[in-house]
């Protein structure tokens, strides 16, 4: 399953400073298993202290972490493909959202059905959702990237940025600076009860919409022509245009592919939560980035996998009761995890270390 | 919000046309609070800033130009210069308020009258620690993330720049230990001032700004340090450690190959940029009494960051020009145009609330209309300096 | 007899995952002697250059460069302890002027930090007085006319590209000077005018030299020992005739392997 759309060609760049690098990294060694047995102490005692509240935390993060799996592959394709972090891709989710709801709940009133009508809204809604994302994100590309293809990296990275904040302002045009909400979707009666607490048919439905699609872009990039073209752009974009493959196409694939993706978790995330905001796609887009980073930065499954691990993160540093430092810390403790990672790990957890200087 | 074509380049500084030209501009900005109070009652006021505005104005254009250190000379873009500014605004609190009443009092030079509870240093004081704190903070930061590449320096420093916030946010119970009032922010923060001694010695130097009738002393105030930052800029860039900040942006391999120690030269401009947008930040703070975390979003640093795109990166004039057009297009331009655009076609359309849209779009025309990005000034520097190798080939006196 | 050594490498190895790019090689410099390094496209000779320059670590392997072992000192302090080199691909710093260039090269040997550029002191504009003027000469040394040392280095003609990358070299103050294919799209009159420059430098500055050359010519003419490359492997070491009748860098030339 090593689905890796990752390129050597990055690796040979990263120049390396260290002072001495052979007694540094066996220094960053050890700190960092000293860490590593600190949580996995702290999980441990946790556990020991409320299993049954410690399982449904865990849960929880599954679902929690499906929908940042959906929205790190977005860029991880990107990145993978155009070594670019495509900032707007959070933004991008974010319409998923909004889409879902004019579509499903004001157009289609979802809220007013129940059974099989509001199964066939909702699916309306995913579908419009996950179009509609992948032809923005192709828009996006077509319209602000592809012209900077070959100019300077920080280029491309500077107008993501911008158009982070194009796609993000444009939900406040047209549907403000407030939430939306809607009445809860999906039934949230109990489907078991841990320790008096219900884990939720809801939760399970996420994981049933996510985990199938998952699946299925894992078949779409590893098996379909469309993948293979992707994944050989990815590798080396010059012997790819000679081995006849559309280039532009390719790349346009897989933010189209990206963007169903982030549409998809949009639409999750407004039935989960039942609320949406222009600002969303921010906190949840650096979230999911730092996944795909987790995961190793142009490898599918290790964005998959470091979405669920993301999501693990914030549900039980919310959760679970001995010594979490709090919900209020989340994002500071997804971004200190971000910034350890991309300094000693630069190629994730998952992608080999293949560090060519030290 | 096209890129403004500017006159006054780095090589076009020696020029004496050029040179006539900041000198006016800054004798314009010099008596611009008189300017202001003299069109008080003509409908110009709807367009200029008043002397608060203008402060505000400044004060961002000192940022633009400390950010100018990390992403336009050594070009590492830096997406969390927030950060920074939210140190410099927090001990410039610390330093200057009643925040730590328990702790006594602790006057020293401050604009308060003796005995009163807090520590309160001189306001100059404040400003040139809240820098240096800054400064450290940069060079803290900048150690293990500068080795890092282009774009993923730009991610992490953006991490920082929720992280510091967040930290202030819940800073109001670190163990127990209330240091930052959490999201509450700090109030009663001291004002700018030369204090009773200077005051009695010399009327026309109030004693604090907070009791004069406007900004202007605040806006002298911003003014200078704009003027230092420009300064500064100038000085380092022709130097030998400007000379290694371009050569990195360059070339970062190159450079290293020639003897600049990447890692040292690089956490230099970090901390220099840090150490101006801690001393904008300390002055912003001073003049407004009080901080919150609200202030410090990832918006603010994109807005520093458009300042220095705008102006053409590593162009200290232009950033200069970027950061003043801008600011002033953030804090007045935009009302004022809302205002007119809807008493002329009698709608109530919020347009400031739009801003971030708008400057979306800029940044993103700007690098499409410009693909060559990052090095503009570079090759207009380059081109304007084949001209004048034209009419002057005497070898002497290249800056640089 | 170590003394004579300006390079001692032994069993010198790097791999890109899993890749052998150098395999174990030896290689020695002596001091005062102008060495080429030769060998096929993809033979591991640059490679092996930015092990020496420090810009790659060596997965295993010591490189004792005038008695001092460097493997792990960062590229600056090996510049700094006298090694100097030019790039393949010309890579100078565009956006600067060739004096700057130059002067960039002279970093580690100028000392003005943070305060004396900001203050201005006499020492500091004092440097700056005789850095430009050492620099000038450096340029008009390697051929630059007066003119051009004020362009921007993007906008030199290719050969006064080339001339300032080699001023900016020896700016650095090298004891050894490491070329990256010199003469590459240079005519043949031009090639010739370098050999006599290298040569000349060599006298005048005290250098060793170490060149990556495609040009056999430029190789029998200019160097007193050559080493071979090939696959990243030391196939053959001696005087420039001795190489050239050596039957495996025929053979590796020639075309039982393939060349490009």
């Amino acid at each position: 399953m090593g689905t890796s759309v990752g390129t050597a060609a990055e690796t040979s760049r990263r120049p390396s400073f260290a002072l001495v690098p052979r007694l540094r990294s066996r220094a960053v060694a050890v700190v960092g298993i000293l860490l590593l047995a600190l949580v996995a102490f702290w999980l441990v005692e946790n556990a020991v202290h409320d299993i049954r509240q410690f399982a449904l935390v865990s849960l929880n993060g599954i679902t929690n972490g499906s929908i940042y799996a959906l929205v790190a592959i977005g860029y991880t394709l990107v990145y993978g493909i155009l070594e670019l972090i495509n900032f707007a891709h959070g933004d991008v989710f974010s319409w998923g959202a909004m889409i879902t709801y004019s579509v499903a709940i004001s157009w289609l009133g979802a809220s007013g059905h129940s059974g099989i009508a509001l199964f066939g809204i909702l699916a309306v809604g995913l579908v419009c959702a996950a179009l509609f994302c992948a032809t923005l994100n192709m828009a996006v590309e077509r319209v602000a990237y592809r012209r900077l293809r070959n100019a300077p990296r920080l280029a491309p990275l500077i107008t993501a940025i911008g158009m982070s904040f194009v796609l993000s302002n444009l939900i406040a045009v047209v549907y403000g600076f407030n939430y939306v909400s809607s009445e809860p979707l999906l039934p949230r009666g109990a489907l078991f009860t841990i320790g008096g607490q219900a884990y939720g048919w809801d939760k399970l439905i996420v994981l049933l919409i996510t985990v199938p699609t998952l699946v299925s872009l894992m078949i779409v990039v590893k098996r379909t022509r469309w993948g293979k073209a992707m994944r050989a752009t990815a590798q080396n974009r010059d012997a790819a245009r000679l081995m006849g493959i559309d280039v532009d196409r390719a790349i346009a694939f897989a933010f189209g592919l990206g963007g169903a993706l982030a549409g998809i978790g949009g639409f999750v995330y407004l039935v989960y939560f039942t609320q949406g905001r222009f600002d969303l796609g921010f906190r949840i887009g650096l979230f999911a980035f730092t996944a795909a980073v987790l995961g190793g930065i142009g490898n599918i499954l290790g964005a998959a996998l470091g979405g669920y691990l993301i999501g693990f993160i914030e549900n039980y540093n919310s959760g679970l009761t001995w010594h979490a430092p709090g919900p209020s810390w989340t994002e500071s403790l997804v971004f200190i995890l971000l910034i350890l990672i991309l300094v000693f790990r630069p190629h994730g957890l998952l992608g080999e270390s293949l560090s060519t200087r030290s | 919000m096209r890129r403004p074509r500017l006159p006054a380049l780095p090589a076009a500084t020696r020029t004496p046309l050029a040179r006539l030209l900041v000198a006016a501009c800054f004798c314009a900005l010099l008596i611009y609070p008189w300017i202001y109070s003299k069109y008080l009652t003509t409908t110009l006021t709807q367009w200029l800033p008043d002397t608060s505005t203008a402060f505000v104005i400044l004060a961002f254009t000192v940022m633009g130009l400390g950010l100018n250190f990390v992403v336009g000379y050594a070009g590492l873009l830096d997406l969390g210069y927030v950060a920074f500014f939210a140190a410099g605004a927090y001990i410039a609190g610390f330093l200057a308020s009643e925040q730590f009443a328990n702790a006594g009092s602790v006057v020293f030079g401050g604009t308060v009258l003796p005995g009163t509870p807090g520590i309160h240093l001189s306001p100059w004081l404040v400003i040139l620690i809240a820098a240096i704190f800054t400064a450290l903070l940069g060079i803290v930061i900048g150690i293990p993330t500068l080795r890092l590449r282009g774009d993923y320096l730009a991610i992490v420093t953006l991490g920082f720049g929720e992280i510091i916030p967040q930290f202030v946010r819940n800073g109001d119970n670190l163990g127990g230990f209330n240091l930052t009032n959490g999201s509450f922010g700090m109030n009663g923060i001291d004002g700018l001032g030369f204090g009773n001694r200077v005051h009695h010695a010399i009327h026309a130097l109030p004693a604090n700004f907070l009791n004069e009738l406007d900004s202007r002393w605040y806006y002298w105030t911003a003014l200078a340090l704009v003027v230092v930052t420009i300064v500064s800029s100038i000085l380092l860039r022709d130097s030998r450690l400007g000379r290694a900040w371009i050569a990195i942006r360059e070339d970062e391999d190159a450079a290293a190959a020639m003897g600049v120690p990447l890692m040292r030269t690089k956490t230099l401009s970090y901390a220099i940029g840090a150490f101006f947008g801690g001393a904008a930040g300390a002055l912003i703070t001073l003049q407004a009494g009080a901080t919150s975390p609200d202030a410090f979003s990832l918006q603010v640093s994109i807005f520093v960051l458009s300042m220095v795109i705008l102006g053409g990166i590593g162009n200290v004039w232009g950033v200069a020009l970027g950061g003043i057009l801008l600011a002033y297009v953030n804090y007045k331009g935009l009302f004022a145009a809302g205002n007119t655009f809807n008493s002329t076609f009698g709608t109530n359309v919020d347009i400031p609330e739009y801003s971030y849209l708008i400057y979306g779009v800029a940044i993103v025309l700007f690098m499409l209309v410009r693909p060559e990005g990052l090095i503009p000034s570079a090759r207009r520097r380059a081109e304007l300096h084949e001209e004048e190798e034209e009419e002057n080939l005497v070898p002497e006196s290249s800056t640089a | 007899m170590t003394d004579e050594l300006l390079v001692d490498a032994r069993s010198v190895r790097k791999e890109f995952g899993g890749l052998v790019a150098c395999n174990d090689i030896d290689f020695t410099v002596e001091r005062g002697s102008i060495v080429s390094l030769i060998g096929p496209n993809g033979a591991g000779k640059t490679t092996f250059f930015n092990m020496l320059t420090g810009s790659y670590t060596p997965t295993a392997g010591e490189i004792v460069f005038d008695g001092r072992d460097i493997v792990g000192l960062p590229q600056h302090k090996i510049t700094a302890l006298g090694i100097g080199r030019t790039f393949q691909n010309i890579r100078l710093f565009g956006a600067m002027t060739a004096l700057e260039n130059v002067l960039v090269g002279m970093h580690a040997r100028l000392d003005s930090g943070l305060f004396r550029s900001l203050f201005r002191t006499p020492l500091q504009r004092r440097e700056e007085r005789q850095g430009r003027a050492q620099a000038r000469e450096l340029l008009a040394y390697c051929g630059l006319s007066p003119r051009a040392e004020r362009q921007y280095a993007r906008h030199l003609a290719y050969g006064d590209q080339r001339r300032v990358e080699i001023a900016r070299a020896l700016a650095t103050d090298p004891k050894l000077l490491l070329l990256d294919e010199p003469t590459a799209g240079m005519n043949p009159r031009e090639t010739n005018a370098f050999v006599d420059f290298v040569r000349k430098a060599r006298e005048d500055r005290g250098l060793t030299v170490l060149l990556i050359e495609h040009d056999m010519r430029v190789v029998v003419q200019v160097s007193e020992r050559v080493t071979v490359l090939d696959y990243g492997e030391k196939i053959a070491e001696g005087t420039p005739d001795e190489v050239t009748a050596d039957e495996r860098v025929r053979s590796a030339y020639l075309g039982t392997k393939p060349v490009a």
